[in-house]
């Protein structure tokens, strides 16, 4: 290899080196030092521009929030194990089976509900434009999350319900 | 001999000096042997690749020590940017983990 070649391609090397570990070293440092694991709720205060007195409001939702969603999702996974039994061993869908399906969905819908209920408490405790922006993106993580699901579905083959 | 014959301001004695003083011829073709090593240097270095010149301008503490400073500043800059960014992803996935029941998602 000639002389000159080998040396850009030397510095080159050295380049990319330098810029990577500075970039990685940066990167750790500013996650760590951003991040604060300890609080579910550091999102909010960080995202939102959150004063200390309304994240204490805040708070105080999401822990009377958390055990009603906790119930409600025992409901549900209850209502799941005796689908699941309803279903064992046969061949069709039971009207027994089917009922429970649709107080299967019915759970749903009400743990959805609740959740929006609490997202739009929570909103309410914001400044207006930041209680609203934290509505909008709540919504874009719930709904959105239902769609890719959905989305994922119709694109599989045997799921193509656009053709119904 | 009579110093005052050596006076320097003495006009006959300044062009004695001047005449005597031998004026060598240039050597023959002495201009297009001037012309010809000037060409050759030109042509010297326009043989030299770009790499050969980069390479050497590479090799400049100046530029090395620029170099280093700028890649230093471009790679923390951008890794503070995507660490801060991506502590916002994982304290917002930790919030929404908290309060969107695996069920529903």
């Amino acid at each position: 290899m000639r002389r000159p070649l080998a040396i850009l391609l030397g510095a080159a090397a050295i380049c990319a080196a330098i810029f990577a570990g500075s970039y990685y070293v940066a990167q750790r440092v500013s996650a760590r030092r951003a991040a604060n694991p300890a609080d579910d709720l550091d999102w909010l205060r960080q995202e939102f521009h959150l004063s200390a007195t309304e994240m204490a409001r805040i708070r105080q939702l999401h822990d009377g929030y958390l055990p009603q969603c906790g119930r409600l999702c025992q409901r549900i996974a209850d209502k799941k194990l005796e689908i699941q039994d309803a279903l064992a061993g046969s061949t069709n869908v039971t009207s027994e089976a089917e009922r429970k399906l649709h107080e299967l969905g019915d759970l749903r819908a009400q743990c959805q509900t609740q959740m929006f209920r609490h997202f739009a408490e929570v909103s309410r405790e914001m400044p207006a434009d930041e209680g609203r922006r934290y509505l909008a993106e709540m919504q874009r993580v719930v709904l959105g999350s239902h769609e890719t699901i959905e989305q994922s579905m119709s694109a599989s083959p045997g799921h193509d319900h656009g053709n119904h | 001999m009579n110093e005052s014959n050596l006076n320097p301001d003495d006009a006959k004695l300044g062009r004695l000096l001047r005449e005597s003083r031998a004026t060598p011829a240039l050597a023959p073709r002495f201009q297009q042997e001037v012309w010809r090593r000037i060409e050759d240097a030109e042509a010297g270095a326009a043989g030299s690749t770009w790499l050969d010149r980069v390479a050497g301008w590479v090799l400049r503490p100046k530029f090395a020590f620029a170099a280093v400073i700028v890649l230093v500043l471009a790679g923390a800059a951008l890794g503070a940017r995507e660490g801060v960014e991506s502590a916002r992803r994982n304290a917002q996935a930790r919030y929404v983990g908290s309060v969107v029941p695996d069920l529903l998602r």
